[in-house]
Protein backbone atom coordinates (compact mmCIF):
# COMPACT_ATOMS: atom_id res chain seq x y z
CA UNK A 1 0.00 0.00 0.00
CA UNK A 2 1.02 3.61 -0.89
CA UNK A 3 2.20 5.41 1.92
CA UNK A 4 0.92 8.96 1.97
CA UNK A 5 1.75 12.47 3.82
CA UNK A 6 -0.53 15.20 3.57
CA UNK A 7 -1.43 18.51 4.98
CA UNK A 8 -4.31 20.10 4.02
CA UNK A 9 -5.33 23.32 3.23
CA UNK A 10 -7.91 24.56 5.95
CA UNK A 11 -11.31 26.27 4.27
CA UNK A 12 -13.56 27.47 6.80
CA UNK A 13 -16.38 25.24 7.81
CA UNK A 14 -17.85 25.57 11.31
CA UNK A 15 -18.23 22.16 13.30
CA UNK A 16 -21.04 21.97 15.15
CA UNK A 17 -20.93 22.08 18.69
CA UNK A 18 -20.15 18.73 20.95
CA UNK A 19 -23.57 16.37 20.74
CA UNK A 20 -22.53 13.39 22.79
CA UNK A 21 -21.27 14.07 26.48
CA UNK A 22 -18.05 15.24 27.07
CA UNK A 23 -16.43 13.04 30.01
CA UNK A 24 -12.53 13.71 30.94
CA UNK A 25 -10.14 16.75 29.61
CA UNK A 26 -6.51 16.39 30.79
CA UNK A 27 -6.13 19.72 28.89
CA UNK A 28 -8.16 21.63 26.24
CA UNK A 29 -7.79 20.88 22.76
CA UNK A 30 -6.67 24.84 21.44
CA UNK A 31 -4.33 25.34 24.42
CA UNK A 32 -2.64 22.74 22.46
CA UNK A 33 -3.11 21.97 19.02
CA UNK A 34 -4.32 24.06 15.95
CA UNK A 35 -7.68 23.83 14.84
CA UNK A 36 -6.99 25.43 11.37
CA UNK A 37 -4.49 22.96 10.60
CA UNK A 38 -6.09 19.66 9.64
CA UNK A 39 -4.16 16.78 8.60
CA UNK A 40 -4.17 12.56 7.75
CA UNK A 41 -1.40 10.77 8.69
CA UNK A 42 -1.30 7.80 6.96
CA UNK A 43 1.69 5.24 7.88
CA UNK A 44 3.07 1.91 9.55
CA UNK A 45 2.49 1.66 13.43
CA UNK A 46 6.00 1.76 14.92
CA UNK A 47 4.87 2.20 18.89
CA UNK A 48 1.90 2.29 20.66
CA UNK A 49 1.72 4.04 23.99
CA UNK A 50 -1.39 2.92 25.89
CA UNK A 51 -1.00 5.26 28.48
CA UNK A 52 -2.85 8.12 30.76
CA UNK A 53 -2.73 11.07 30.52
CA UNK A 54 -3.51 9.98 26.75
CA UNK A 55 -2.78 7.24 24.40
CA UNK A 56 -0.01 7.66 22.05
CA UNK A 57 0.28 5.90 18.62
CA UNK A 58 3.34 6.14 16.64
CA UNK A 59 3.56 6.30 12.87
CA UNK A 60 6.44 5.92 10.64
CA UNK A 61 5.59 7.85 7.41
CA UNK A 62 7.83 7.82 4.73
CA UNK A 63 8.00 11.12 2.55
CA UNK A 64 8.50 11.55 -1.29
CA UNK A 65 12.13 11.59 -0.89
CA UNK A 66 12.54 8.32 0.95
CA UNK A 67 13.12 9.66 4.04
CA UNK A 68 11.39 8.10 7.00
CA UNK A 69 9.51 10.42 9.77
CA UNK A 70 7.87 9.48 12.65
CA UNK A 71 4.02 11.12 13.41
CA UNK A 72 2.89 10.94 17.26
CA UNK A 73 -0.97 10.87 17.56
CA UNK A 74 -2.50 11.68 20.90
CA UNK A 75 -5.89 9.85 21.59
CA UNK A 76 -7.65 9.87 24.73
CA UNK A 77 -7.09 8.17 27.68
CA UNK A 78 -7.31 3.94 27.78
CA UNK A 79 -10.47 4.18 29.48
CA UNK A 80 -12.24 6.21 27.57
CA UNK A 81 -11.09 4.72 23.96
CA UNK A 82 -12.35 1.15 25.83
CA UNK A 83 -15.73 2.85 26.55
CA UNK A 84 -16.11 3.64 22.55
CA UNK A 85 -14.82 -0.11 21.66
CA UNK A 86 -11.45 0.85 20.84
CA UNK A 87 -9.22 -1.61 22.73
CA UNK A 88 -5.89 -1.67 22.32
CA UNK A 89 -6.07 -5.45 20.46
CA UNK A 90 -7.20 -3.30 17.69
CA UNK A 91 -4.17 -2.38 16.60
CA UNK A 92 -0.53 -3.98 16.25
CA UNK A 93 2.64 -2.90 15.54
CA UNK A 94 3.07 -3.04 11.23
CA UNK A 95 -0.50 -1.96 11.02
CA UNK A 96 -1.17 0.46 8.56
CA UNK A 97 -3.10 3.44 10.11
CA UNK A 98 -4.91 6.50 9.02
CA UNK A 99 -5.09 9.31 11.27
CA UNK A 100 -7.38 12.15 10.37
CA UNK A 101 -6.83 15.23 13.47
CA UNK A 102 -4.81 18.03 13.53
CA UNK A 103 -1.56 19.50 14.20
CA UNK A 104 0.07 20.60 17.26
CA UNK A 105 0.48 24.03 17.69
CA UNK A 106 4.44 24.02 18.30
CA UNK A 107 5.11 22.86 14.97
CA UNK A 108 6.11 19.46 16.24
CA UNK A 109 5.43 16.21 14.59
CA UNK A 110 2.56 15.49 17.57
CA UNK A 111 -1.34 15.70 16.23
CA UNK A 112 -4.59 15.53 18.33
CA UNK A 113 -6.02 12.13 16.51
CA UNK A 114 -9.99 13.15 15.82
CA UNK A 115 -10.13 9.93 13.46
CA UNK A 116 -8.72 6.95 13.38
CA UNK A 117 -9.14 4.84 10.66
CA UNK A 118 -8.11 1.11 11.89
CA UNK A 119 -6.68 -1.81 9.51
CA UNK A 120 -10.06 -3.68 8.92
CA UNK A 121 -11.63 -0.49 8.00
CA UNK A 122 -13.82 0.57 11.03
CA UNK A 123 -13.17 4.36 12.00
CA UNK A 124 -13.01 5.19 15.31
CA UNK A 125 -12.87 8.32 17.76
CA UNK A 126 -9.60 8.95 18.93
CA UNK A 127 -10.48 12.15 20.58
CA UNK A 128 -9.49 13.27 24.05
CA UNK A 129 -13.43 13.93 25.41
CA UNK A 130 -14.12 16.72 26.90
CA UNK A 131 -11.16 19.00 25.66
CA UNK A 132 -13.73 21.08 23.61
CA UNK A 133 -12.12 20.38 20.42
CA UNK A 134 -13.97 19.79 16.79
CA UNK A 135 -16.20 16.81 16.77
CA UNK A 136 -15.99 14.70 14.16
CA UNK A 137 -19.57 12.86 12.47
CA UNK A 138 -20.21 9.53 13.53
CA UNK A 139 -19.49 7.48 9.86
CA UNK A 140 -22.10 4.83 9.18
CA UNK A 141 -20.67 1.80 9.10
CA UNK A 142 -22.12 0.17 5.93
CA UNK A 143 -23.01 -3.60 8.54
CA UNK A 144 -25.55 -1.15 10.31
CA UNK A 145 -23.22 -1.12 13.10
CA UNK A 146 -22.37 2.62 14.92
CA UNK A 147 -18.85 3.11 15.00
CA UNK B 1 -68.65 24.34 25.08
CA UNK B 2 -68.99 20.62 26.30
CA UNK B 3 -67.22 19.68 22.18
CA UNK B 4 -64.31 21.95 23.09
CA UNK B 5 -63.98 20.54 26.40
CA UNK B 6 -63.72 17.02 24.77
CA UNK B 7 -61.71 18.45 22.35
CA UNK B 8 -59.03 19.84 24.59
CA UNK B 9 -59.38 16.70 26.37
CA UNK B 10 -58.49 14.61 23.45
CA UNK B 11 -55.90 16.60 22.42
CA UNK B 12 -54.23 16.87 25.97
CA UNK B 13 -54.23 12.67 26.01
CA UNK B 14 -52.52 12.73 22.11
CA UNK B 15 -49.94 15.30 23.54
CA UNK B 16 -49.29 14.15 27.03
CA UNK B 17 -46.78 11.10 25.39
CA UNK B 18 -45.54 13.09 23.06
CA UNK B 19 -44.48 15.30 26.13
CA UNK B 20 -43.28 12.50 27.48
CA UNK B 21 -40.95 11.21 24.31
CA UNK B 22 -39.35 15.30 24.66
CA UNK B 23 -39.06 14.60 28.32
CA UNK B 24 -37.06 11.30 27.87
CA UNK B 25 -35.25 12.55 24.43
CA UNK B 26 -34.09 15.47 27.19
CA UNK B 27 -30.17 14.71 27.54
CA UNK B 28 -30.42 16.65 31.06
CA UNK B 29 -32.93 13.43 31.85
CA UNK B 30 -32.72 10.13 31.75
CA UNK B 31 -36.40 9.23 32.41
CA UNK B 32 -39.65 11.33 32.25
CA UNK B 33 -40.51 10.68 35.38
CA UNK B 34 -37.64 10.41 37.91
CA UNK B 35 -37.83 8.62 41.78
CA UNK B 36 -37.59 10.17 44.21
CA UNK B 37 -34.39 11.58 46.29
CA UNK B 38 -32.86 8.00 47.59
CA UNK B 39 -32.39 8.14 52.01
CA UNK B 40 -29.87 6.94 53.74
CA UNK B 41 -30.55 5.11 57.62
CA UNK B 42 -30.24 8.46 59.13
CA UNK B 43 -32.82 9.81 56.61
CA UNK B 44 -30.66 12.18 54.83
CA UNK B 45 -30.75 12.77 51.46
CA UNK B 46 -27.95 10.44 49.33
CA UNK B 47 -25.81 11.64 47.48
CA UNK B 48 -24.01 8.61 46.37
CA UNK B 49 -23.85 7.91 42.92
CA UNK B 50 -21.53 8.31 39.89
CA UNK B 51 -22.59 11.91 37.91
CA UNK B 52 -21.96 13.14 34.61
CA UNK B 53 -22.23 16.60 33.18
CA UNK B 54 -25.56 17.47 31.39
CA UNK B 55 -25.72 20.39 28.89
CA UNK B 56 -27.46 22.51 30.86
CA UNK B 57 -25.13 25.61 29.82
CA UNK B 58 -22.42 25.88 27.65
CA UNK B 59 -20.82 28.26 29.33
CA UNK B 60 -20.12 25.41 32.56
CA UNK B 61 -16.56 25.85 31.96
CA UNK B 62 -16.56 29.38 33.11
CA UNK B 63 -16.90 30.57 37.19
CA UNK B 64 -18.93 33.21 36.46
CA UNK B 65 -21.27 31.83 33.83
CA UNK B 66 -23.86 32.67 36.11
CA UNK B 67 -23.43 36.66 36.04
CA UNK B 68 -24.72 38.89 34.03
CA UNK B 69 -22.34 38.36 30.55
CA UNK B 70 -20.41 36.40 32.87
CA UNK B 71 -18.33 39.60 33.92
CA UNK B 72 -16.42 38.91 37.11
CA UNK B 73 -16.20 41.67 39.34
CA UNK B 74 -12.06 41.65 39.46
CA UNK B 75 -9.84 43.59 41.58
CA UNK B 76 -7.05 44.94 40.19
CA UNK B 77 -4.61 42.08 41.69
CA UNK B 78 -7.31 39.76 40.44
CA UNK B 79 -7.25 41.17 36.67
CA UNK B 80 -3.09 41.38 36.87
CA UNK B 81 -3.48 37.43 38.09
CA UNK B 82 -5.44 36.62 35.32
CA UNK B 83 -3.70 38.30 32.91
CA UNK B 84 -0.44 36.03 34.26
CA UNK B 85 -2.43 32.88 34.01
CA UNK B 86 -3.33 33.53 30.32
CA UNK B 87 0.19 34.96 29.07
CA UNK B 88 2.96 32.69 31.55
CA UNK B 89 1.02 29.66 32.56
CA UNK B 90 0.19 26.52 31.67
CA UNK B 91 -3.19 24.79 32.86
CA UNK B 92 -1.79 23.46 36.37
CA UNK B 93 -4.39 20.53 35.17
CA UNK B 94 -2.34 20.02 31.92
CA UNK B 95 1.18 19.44 34.15
CA UNK B 96 -0.95 16.91 36.35
CA UNK B 97 -1.80 19.12 39.06
CA UNK B 98 -5.08 18.67 40.91
CA UNK B 99 -7.84 20.96 40.39
CA UNK B 100 -9.00 21.01 43.64
CA UNK B 101 -12.61 23.02 44.21
CA UNK B 102 -14.10 24.85 43.35
CA UNK B 103 -12.92 23.90 39.38
CA UNK B 104 -13.45 20.61 39.84
CA UNK B 105 -17.36 21.44 40.27
CA UNK B 106 -16.45 23.38 36.90
CA UNK B 107 -14.87 20.66 34.98
CA UNK B 108 -16.56 17.95 32.62
CA UNK B 109 -14.88 15.63 34.45
CA UNK B 110 -17.54 12.84 36.51
CA UNK B 111 -16.83 12.44 39.66
CA UNK B 112 -18.65 9.70 42.30
CA UNK B 113 -19.82 10.09 45.70
CA UNK B 114 -19.86 7.97 48.35
CA UNK B 115 -21.72 9.28 51.69
CA UNK B 116 -21.47 7.87 55.02
CA UNK B 117 -22.62 9.23 58.30
CA UNK B 118 -19.50 10.73 59.07
CA UNK B 119 -17.88 11.05 56.19
CA UNK B 120 -18.77 12.55 52.33
CA UNK B 121 -15.99 11.07 49.89
CA UNK B 122 -16.18 12.64 46.64
CA UNK B 123 -13.80 10.71 44.10
CA UNK B 124 -13.10 12.46 40.72
CA UNK B 125 -11.90 10.91 37.40
CA UNK B 126 -8.76 12.31 37.40
CA UNK B 127 -7.83 9.90 40.43
CA UNK B 128 -7.95 13.05 43.29
CA UNK B 129 -10.36 13.03 45.99
CA UNK B 130 -11.84 14.82 48.79
CA UNK B 131 -12.90 13.46 52.08
CA UNK B 132 -15.72 16.27 54.11
CA UNK B 133 -15.69 16.04 57.45
CA UNK B 134 -19.63 15.94 58.68
CA UNK B 135 -19.27 17.94 61.53
CA UNK B 136 -21.96 21.09 62.65
CA UNK B 137 -19.88 21.49 65.50
CA UNK B 138 -16.44 22.03 64.35
CA UNK B 139 -14.51 24.98 63.05
CA UNK B 140 -11.77 26.14 60.62
CA UNK B 141 -8.10 26.18 62.17
CA UNK B 142 -6.89 29.38 62.99
CA UNK B 143 -3.70 28.66 60.34
CA UNK B 144 -4.70 25.83 57.87
CA UNK B 145 -2.04 24.10 55.48
CA UNK B 146 -3.19 25.48 51.49
CA UNK B 147 -4.18 22.75 49.69
CA UNK B 148 -5.83 22.16 46.19
CA UNK B 149 -9.53 21.51 47.68
CA UNK B 150 -8.77 23.44 51.28
CA UNK B 151 -9.77 22.40 54.21
CA UNK B 152 -13.49 21.19 54.25
CA UNK B 153 -16.07 21.02 56.79
CA UNK B 154 -19.93 19.77 56.34
CA UNK B 155 -22.98 19.69 57.64
CA UNK B 156 -26.24 18.93 56.72
CA UNK B 157 -29.22 21.85 57.13
CA UNK B 158 -32.17 19.66 56.16
CA UNK B 159 -31.74 18.11 52.55
CA UNK B 160 -28.27 20.18 51.67
CA UNK B 161 -24.98 19.08 52.45
CA UNK B 162 -23.62 22.33 52.86
CA UNK B 163 -19.61 22.22 52.41
CA UNK B 164 -17.24 24.94 53.54
CA UNK B 165 -13.85 25.37 52.52
CA UNK B 166 -10.79 27.28 53.41
CA UNK B 167 -6.92 27.16 53.00
CA UNK B 168 -6.68 27.29 49.41
CA UNK B 169 -3.35 27.15 47.48
CA UNK B 170 -2.73 30.77 45.88
CA UNK B 171 0.08 29.02 43.56
CA UNK B 172 -0.78 26.72 40.38
CA UNK B 173 -4.20 26.59 40.56
CA UNK B 174 -6.99 28.02 38.57
CA UNK B 175 -10.82 28.49 39.47
CA UNK B 176 -12.10 27.65 35.61
CA UNK B 177 -11.33 26.09 32.85
CA UNK B 178 -10.48 29.60 31.46
CA UNK B 179 -7.76 30.50 33.84
CA UNK B 180 -9.49 32.59 35.80
CA UNK B 181 -7.57 33.07 39.11
CA UNK B 182 -8.25 32.57 42.75
CA UNK B 183 -6.43 33.38 45.85
CA UNK B 184 -5.30 32.26 49.21
CA UNK B 185 -8.13 34.65 50.63
CA UNK B 186 -10.69 32.33 48.95
CA UNK B 187 -13.83 31.11 51.07
CA UNK B 188 -16.30 28.87 49.37
CA UNK B 189 -19.15 27.66 50.42
CA UNK B 190 -20.97 24.90 48.49
CA UNK B 191 -24.81 23.60 49.20
CA UNK B 192 -25.48 20.11 47.57
CA UNK B 193 -28.98 19.00 47.09
CA UNK B 194 -30.61 15.51 45.07
CA UNK B 195 -33.91 16.84 43.82
CA UNK B 196 -34.71 13.32 42.55
CA UNK B 197 -33.28 10.12 42.07
CA UNK B 198 -31.59 11.06 38.75
CA UNK B 199 -29.99 14.55 39.33
CA UNK B 200 -27.56 15.99 41.93
CA UNK B 201 -27.49 20.08 42.08
CA UNK B 202 -24.79 22.42 43.62
CA UNK B 203 -24.78 25.87 44.84
CA UNK B 204 -21.55 27.34 45.01
CA UNK B 205 -20.77 30.64 46.53
CA UNK B 206 -17.31 31.78 45.93
CA UNK B 207 -16.11 35.02 47.69
CA UNK B 208 -12.36 35.99 47.25
CA UNK B 209 -12.10 39.53 47.81
CA UNK B 210 -8.11 39.49 47.22
CA UNK B 211 -9.29 38.93 43.54
CA UNK B 212 -13.03 39.63 43.18
CA UNK B 213 -14.52 42.93 44.38
CA UNK B 214 -17.61 40.44 45.99
CA UNK B 215 -19.04 37.35 45.92
CA UNK B 216 -21.17 35.75 43.48
CA UNK B 217 -22.37 31.84 42.72
CA UNK B 218 -22.37 29.35 40.52
CA UNK B 219 -24.66 26.62 39.94
CA UNK B 220 -24.47 23.45 38.27
CA UNK B 221 -26.58 20.24 37.89
CA UNK B 222 -25.53 16.60 37.33
CA UNK B 223 -27.07 13.34 35.59
CA UNK B 224 -26.72 9.88 37.18
CA UNK B 225 -24.58 7.41 35.53
CA UNK B 226 -25.30 3.70 33.82
CA UNK B 227 -25.40 1.44 37.59
CA UNK B 228 -22.19 0.14 36.29
CA UNK B 229 -20.64 3.60 35.89
CA UNK B 230 -17.61 4.13 38.35
CA UNK B 231 -14.89 6.90 38.36
CA UNK B 232 -11.75 4.35 37.15
CA UNK B 233 -7.95 4.32 37.62
CA UNK B 234 -6.22 7.00 36.02
CA UNK B 235 -2.55 8.14 36.01
CA UNK B 236 -1.89 11.92 35.20
CA UNK B 237 1.64 11.72 35.13
CA UNK B 238 2.11 7.83 33.64
CA UNK B 239 3.19 9.58 30.15
CA UNK B 240 2.48 13.13 30.18
CA UNK B 241 4.09 14.18 26.43
CA UNK B 242 1.50 17.26 26.90
CA UNK B 243 3.85 18.95 29.13
CA UNK B 244 6.89 20.28 26.80
CA UNK B 245 3.84 20.88 23.96
CA UNK B 246 1.32 23.21 25.45
CA UNK B 247 1.02 26.18 25.29
CA UNK B 248 0.21 29.20 27.74
CA UNK B 249 -3.33 29.76 29.11
CA UNK B 250 -6.49 27.76 28.11
CA UNK B 251 -6.71 28.39 23.98
CA UNK B 252 -8.39 30.67 22.02
CA UNK B 253 -11.57 31.76 23.24
CA UNK B 254 -14.61 31.98 20.48
CA UNK B 255 -17.01 35.40 19.75
CA UNK B 256 -19.70 33.29 21.59
CA UNK B 257 -17.41 33.11 24.23
CA UNK B 258 -16.56 29.33 24.85
CA UNK B 259 -13.34 28.02 24.14
CA UNK B 260 -11.97 26.62 21.05
CA UNK B 261 -11.31 27.73 17.19
CA UNK B 262 -14.18 29.79 15.60
CA UNK B 263 -13.97 27.80 12.31
CA UNK B 264 -11.60 24.76 12.75
CA UNK B 265 -10.94 23.15 9.59
CA UNK B 266 -12.66 20.27 7.95
CA UNK B 267 -10.95 16.78 8.69
CA UNK B 268 -10.26 14.80 5.29
CA UNK B 269 -13.17 12.81 4.00
CA UNK B 270 -13.50 9.65 5.81
CA UNK B 271 -12.25 6.07 3.85
CA UNK B 272 -15.50 4.27 2.75
CA UNK B 273 -15.50 1.23 4.76
CA UNK B 274 -16.74 -1.68 1.62
CA UNK B 275 -19.72 -3.84 3.42
CA UNK B 276 -18.80 -7.39 3.47
CA UNK B 277 -19.54 -9.19 0.39
CA UNK B 278 -22.90 -11.48 0.80
CA UNK B 279 -22.25 -15.21 0.87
Amino acid sequence: MKIKFGVLVAPVVGFALATALPLLAHHSFSAQFDGSKAIRVQGTLAKIEWTNPHTYFYIDVKDEAGVVLRWGCEAGAPAALSRRGFKRGDLKLGDTVIVDGYRAKDGSRLMDARRVTLPDGRIVSGASEGDGGPQVPQVPDPAGKKQ
Amino acid sequence: MKTFFLATGALALLLSPLGALCQQNDPNSKTAKPGPTPRTADRHADLTGYWKSTRDSKFFWHIGKDLPDRNLPFTPAGEAALKHNQTATKDPESLCIIGGAPRHNVTMMPFEILQGTRKVAFLYGDGSYRLIPIDPQRKHSEDPDPAFFGEEIGRWEGDTLVIDSVGFKDEKIWIDEYANPMSDALHVVERWTRPDAEHIHVETLIDDRKFYTKSFTYSRTWITGEPDDQVREFSCSENNVDEQHLGFGPGPVRKDGTIGYEDPAPLPPPIPRSPAPKE
